[in-house]
């Protein structure tokens, strides 16, 4: 959809600094200021991972309401709240599939609230329009295989050897997979670490 | 375990996909404030966050706005997103506009736009005024109107640039009367901004250019005026978008 990326690039012009305060002081029209700028890229996210559009409000809601209720946990800096809020959005949506799936909840790696500090320095244009076709571009460079072995942990939460029994292939060649797709991302992207 | 050895983990762990020794690793350098590890997952973070973004836009109904709101205690008194009628129209133009001449496979989708611009007898030079204003960095955006009925949409002030309205559910006025715009101060009279007519599908754009006290600014605000315009209002208004402060 061609106006998502601009009006996003349009809200997140401002910055989320302020908002953060203010959220911290319990501020609702912050809440609803942080709604209109991120509200439906949480819902894309969560109604890809759970593919219902009404279990995906309620999640939605549940991932305003932690964060309504958890920011005090968050360190203000000036970047951009949107990575902590996407991880609060996936997080839920990924305990919902697992649940509703009978599997069991893997332990997360990283409990969102568990490190503030990491979230507070990201800068502001990280989903800015131009990084988002840029990722996008690059996913597409990724060969079928790779591809989905990165959306099947990204959007389904899957270990490794759960994808490995899902693709029907060794574990050890989806590992590879997976490793080979996060440099090709790393580098189109230009996030390479310096070796 | 040294940094060199984790170099590989750190985006699976933040994929949820890291195997032991490393994990515990990891999560034990985070917990005592490792500076590498903590600049090593944060690029790994975003590198995740924008995989999150790559999901296909969607949209949750109108209603979910208020209910989150709603489940805070609170009443909100705007709505969330620009009614979609005036919005898609509206927002496609300047998106055809932002991306014209920058990405070829926006070319298509352009023109499609510019026919749609044709249609809605809306100029391109005011789209790029209405443009600069909706794209300058100190624009402050204020939504108005909230039941079914009322006129409702959102006016964007930019110091610089100017006021932009754009509103939806605006009836036709009546014969031989205009909608006015104005520009009310906190303190003294309401300064004339503009007269124009609404869409007969009931969207209008209405574009003042020129500098704005935006501090200084308490609403903006539309009323109904006879055909040349006033010099004061003369009518209840029918828009008022208080500013946010
Ligand atoms: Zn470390």
């Amino acid at each position: 959809m061609l106006l998502l990326p601009i009006l996003l690039a349009l809200r997140v012009a401002e910055g989320d600094g302020d908002l953060v305060v203010r959220l911290q002081r319990r501020d609702p029209e912050a809440l609803a200021a942080l709604y209109d700028r991120y509200g439906r890229l949480v819902f894309s996210l969560i109604v890809r991972v759970v593919r219902d559009a009404g279990i995906a409000e309620d999640l939605v809601q549940e991932t305003f309401l932690r964060v309504w209720n958890r920011a005090q946990g968050f360190e203000a800096g000036k970047g951009s709240i949107a990575p902590w809020l996407l991880a609060v959005a996936r997080n839920r949506a990924i305990d919902y599939l697992r649940s509703a799936g009978g599997r069991e909840r893997n332990a997360l790696e990283l409990e969102e609230t568990a490190h503030p500090a990491l979230w507070s320095d990201i800068e502001q244009s990280l989903l800015d329009s131009d990084r988002i076709r840029r990722v996008k571009a690059a996913m597409d460079k990724l060969s079928p295989n790779q591809r989905q072995a990165i959306e099947l942990a990204y959007f389904e939460g899957l270990s490794q050897s759960e994808m490995a029994e899902r693709m029907g292939q060794p574990l050890g060649t989806v590992k590879t997979w997976v490793r080979t797709a996060l440099r090709s991302l790393r580098d189109e992207l230009g996030t390479a670490v310096p070796a | 375990m040294n940094h060199p050895e984790l170099r590989d983990h750190y985006e699976l762990f933040a994929l949820g996909l890291a195997d032991e020794p490393e994990k515990s690793e990891i999560r034990e350098h985070l917990s005592r404030g490792c500076e590498v590890c903590m600049a090593e997952i944060r690029k790994a973070m975003e590198l995740a966050a924008l995989v999150g973004a790559t999901a296909p836009a969607a949209a949750p109904s109108p209603k979910l706005r208020r209910r989150i709101l709603a489940s805070t205690g609170y009443e909100p008194r705007r709505i969330g997103w620009l009614p979609l009628a005036a919005g898609v129209a509206l927002f496609s133009l300047f998106a055809a506009v932002y991306f014209s001449g920058r990405e070829n496979q926006y070319a298509q989708e352009a023109a499609n736009l510019r026919e749609q611009l044709r249609r809605q007898t809306i100029d391109l030079t005011r789209l790029n005024e209405a443009f600069a204003i909706l794209a300058g960095p100190e624009t402050t955006v204020t939504t108005f109107g909230a039941g079914p009925a009322p006129p409702r949409g959102k006016v964007f002030v930019n110091a610089r640039q100017g006021v932009l309205l754009i509103a939806s559910n605006l009836p036709a006025a009546p014969r031989g009367r205009i909608y006015e715009m104005w520009v009310i101060p906190k303190r003294g009279n309401p300064a004339p901004a503009g007269l124009f007519q609404s869409q007969a599908d009931g969207t209008a754009m209405h574009i003042q250019r020129g500098p704005v006290d935006v501090a200084a600014t308490g609403a903006v605000a539309v009323t109904l005026e006879s055909e040349g315009g006033a010099a004061q209002p003369t009518s209840t208004p029918v828009i008022v978008a208080p500013l946010e402060r």
